[in-house]
């Protein structure tokens, strides 16, 4: 028979499941995204996500306020990413040009460029990925990011310029070869 | 910012997740409830079996102290029959040689 503690116990957690299922629903697209552009497999983004989410409910008592829960989330994805992509090493079979993209949320700009911009993006080194994907999808300050990867600021910045050199010199190169 | 950068901006704009995944979260959610409770059990099981494999160590102990106290008494006992024997023949020599004299 349920007592009367136990009834409390249980409308608190029901309080909880809804405020959680209100934070899922709110961060669920910014999480996937950051997930799927670092390992541009669905899947596999999917799986990252899924553990986020997981992880943030064991630790939702201990999120102070909504900035504090989106860089947390930032943070727990951009390096259960990392680690994943680790973890799977040599492993990874998946052909980019075979993947279906998930849709955008709003589409702009060239879909052939930005289809390219992904691929050449999904081919450079682990923490520059991650730096180019914070930086552009989240649109993050180097500092900002500095703090999500535990990372110095110089580092951020260099991980950017070099990216950004190597980004340019190959979509130029490819773009040369399609005209 | 620049055109180029504006082009990445557009090329890593958010996707919209897959609709299975909220289901995924809650589903996961609870096979995780699930198991911690199962380990919590677990958990408690084990301590159980710690506490009682203690206490009966603790009893076995105090059991084999309570033996070699009794089997130490038993050898003072005997130990102080030997001396009152002794002590008595002593006597009875000391008061044979006293009576001749």
């Amino acid at each position: 028979m349920p007592t009367a503690g136990s009834a409390t116990e249980a409308q608190a957690e029901a309080a909880s499941d809804v405020t959680f299922a209100e934070v899922l629903r709110a961060n669920q697209s910014s999480v996937f995204s950051l997930a799927y552009h670092f390992l541009r497999d669905r899947g596999a983004a999917e799986e990252v996500a899924q553990d986020v989410f997981l992880r943030l409910y064991r630790k939702i008592d201990d999120i102070e306020n909504a900035k504090h829960l989106t860089f947390w989330l930032r943070k727990v994805t951009s390096h259960r990413c990392i680690d994943y992509v680790r973890r799977r090493g040599s492993q990874c079979t998946i052909a980019l040009e075979d993947t279906a993209e998930p849709p955008a949320i709003e589409q702009h700009g060239d879909p052939l460029l930005s289809r390219r911009l992904r691929h050449l993006i999904a081919t450079l080194p682990e923490k520059p990925r991650m730096v180019m994907v914070l930086r552009y999808q989240e649109d993050l300050t180097p500092e900002e990011i500095s703090d999500v990867l535990e990372m110095p600021v110089r580092t951020v910045k260099s991980h950017l310029q070099r990216s950004l050199a190597i980004l340019r010199e190959k979509i130029e190169r490819s773009m040369g070869e399609i005209r | 910012m620049e055109d180029f950068e504006q082009e990445l901006k557009y090329a890593l704009a958010r996707k919209e997740q897959p609709p299975s995944l909220e289901a995924k979260v809650f589903a996961s959610i609870a096979r995780d409830a699930s198991a911690r409770k199962l380990s919590w059990r677990w958990e408690a099981l084990a301590a159980s079996v710690i506490l009682v494999a203690g206490l009966g160590a603790q009893h076995a102990h105090a059991v084999r102290e309570r033996v070699a106290g009794e089997a130490a008494k038993a050898h003072l006992r005997l130990a102080l029959q030997v001396t009152v024997t002794e002590l008595s023949k002593i006597q009875r020599t000391v008061r044979a040689s006293t009576e001749d004299e």
